[in-house]
């Protein structure tokens, strides 16, 4: 679905991803994984739209999208959940939500839909559906992100890092919500710093180091973590 | 001095006229400062030129007042419109001295274009109103000050419900809390920032029109009402437009009160002086308050 190949991109003259090649199948949850400053959070923002690579090329279903801005990225079908719970605080969470759908704003009853599904979906964001979204614990701005991505009807959603900064019983919540989300067959691809969440959701795991794919493996029963400490450490092959 | 209580009636109301001319102007750099971060010191020249705009359609085309105001608002529009494409996003991700030097240049061609055209001899719009002042009780206004107060409130009501109940005006508000998440979620930000300098354009031409019937147009009508404008925008909190509507009131308020009672020469102090202390006090202006969780 998403293939991404020898790409390079980073802020200003410093680089930060190089030869980054990176495939994402449909239906698929994919992960990468990697300490501070390898690259993950950059990794996304390239998908997503805002960071435009150097060289390389990235395709979506086949169709070539490197380069386009991120408002476009998300009419393509790919939307990221930006790190650090981003929210519109001074807008309403219902607001909020709604400006996902912005690209399709002409279809009236398919928003209406989203809308009713998203708050079935996180029933305390209908609870506080008035309430200005900057006054929303660390939690419910997560779900908020999420809702607010899932309006716009993603392809392939892009998470950087949503359980950073959460209580360890948010993280078991925003879990639960992937897990479901996983089982409706979009396709995700996160970036994690917690090892075991991703381990736990993703069918196939990324070690991003100094901004490259230095290891890629598939889950399954047998995985064993242990040695994804030698790629954090950099002893890995 | 004057220090009659009767005339107070009168003051407040000259000041409500006064004020709306600067709401208008400062809601409209609000969009501009505000929102999209351009520091504009050549707004005060669009309000200039939306006063010479309607002098061309009252004029020079004989129109009748809401006409000519149709007329401001579409020459308004689409110089914003040029003026956003050629001048400033160019500079759009640059160093903002940049705009900021630019948008002085741009206020000195405008006004020299102005004065090289159609000289220095300010100019009156002809509302088209009857002549001759209405009395209420104590206090007399004529018919062009009354329109002035009503055309903002009309404008403003608009501008409100616009930016609450329409996609654009959500586009736009998501622009001024976070430019970044608006373009996740879809929006065409250069657009939208196109359209928001277009529509505080719009909104400075409008006011220099309105405001042309009672004070006359000149070709440095602007140069005060910018400084006037950045005051409002920077005690309300930048890009409060709900804050700019009552500021602009207040400010032409006690402008107007304090011309009245301690004298005509320290009205365009006034707003300096709470400038400073508001900055002083409350560094994000007084509706500034962002509603972040500590």
């Amino acid at each position: 679905m998403l293939e991404c190949t020898n790409v390079d991109a980073g802020y200003g003259k410093v680089m930060i991803l190089h030869d980054l090649n990176l495939t994402v199948r449909q239906g698929q949850l994919s992960a990468i994984l990697g300490s501070n400053g390898s690259g993950k959070s950059t990794a996304l923002k390239t998908l997503a739209g805002l960071v435009t690579p150097v060289k390389g090329q990235i395709t979506l279903d086949g169709k070539r999208i490197d380069g386009l801005p991120a408002n476009a990225m998300t009419e393509h079908g790919m939307c990221l959940v930006p790190q650090g719970k981003e929210v519109l605080a001074g807008m309403s969470v219902e607001e909020n939500i709604l400006i996902g759908a912005f690209h399709r704003r002409k279809d009236k009853s398919g928003i209406a839909e989203d809308l009713d599904r998203v708050y079935s979906q996180f029933p305390r964001l209908k609870v506080r559906r008035k309430a200005a979204a900057g006054v929303l614990s660390g939690g419910e701005r997560q779900m908020l992100s999420l809702g607010r991505a899932l309006m716009s009807r993603p392809k392939l959603l892009l998470l950087d890092e949503p359980s950073a900064a959460l209580a360890p019983k948010v993280v078991g919540e925003i879990s639960d919500i992937l897990r479901g989300l996983r089982e409706t067959g979009l396709t995700m691809l996160l970036v994690e710093q917690n090892v075991s969440m991703a381990v736990e959701l993703a069918e196939e795991i990324h070690i991003l180091r100094e901004g490259r794919i230095a290891h890629s493996r598939l889950n399954g029963p047998d995985f064993d973590t242990s040695d994804l400490k030698a790629y954090y450490l950099g002893s890995g092959a | 001095m004057v220090s009659d209580l009767v005339l107070l009636p009168q003051f407040l109301t000259n000041g409500l006229v006064i004020g709306s001319g600067y709401v208008l102007v400062a809601v409209g750099l609000t969009l501009i400062f505000g929102i999209l971060h351009i520091v504009n010191f050549a707004h005060g020249e669009f309000y200039m030129l939306g006063g010479f705009a309607a002098v061309l359609g009252s004029q020079l085309l004989g129109l009748p007042a809401l006409p000519t105001l149709l007329v401001v608002a579409v020459v308004m529009a689409a110089f914003g419109l040029v003026v956003e494409r050629v001048v400033f996003r160019p500079l759009g991700g640059k160093d903002p001295t940049n705009a900021i030097i630019a948008s002085f240049g741009l206020s000195v061609l405008l006004q020299n274009l102005m004065l090289k055209t159609v000289g220095a001899e300010p100019m009156a719009v002809k509302s088209g109103f009857a002549p001759g002042a209405i009395q209420i009780g104590n206090v007399f206004i004529t018919a062009e000050r009354i329109a002035i107060v009503a055309a903002m409130a009309v404008i403003v009501a608009a501008l409100l419900l616009v930016l609450r109940y329409t996609w654009t005006g959500r586009a736009l508000r998501s622009l001024s809390e976070n430019p970044t998440v608006a373009l996740i979620s879809g929006v065409n930000v250069r657009r939208v920032s196109l359209i928001t300098f277009v529509i505080g354009s719009v909104l400075a031409g409008l006011s220099g029109a309105l405001m042309s019937t009672v004070f006359m147009v000149q070709p440095n009508s602007g140069a005060l009402i910018v400084m006037k404008a950045f005051i409002i925008v920077v005690v309300a909190g930048m890009g409060s437009i709900e804050g700019a509507i009552i500021v602009g009131l207040a400010l032409g308020l006690i402008e107007s009160l304090v011309a009245g009672y301690m004298g005509n020469e320290l009205r365009d102090i006034v707003g300096f002086l709470i400038v400073i202390l508001v900055l002083a006090v409350r560094p994000q202006g007084l509706f500034g308050l962002k509603t972040e969780r500590s």
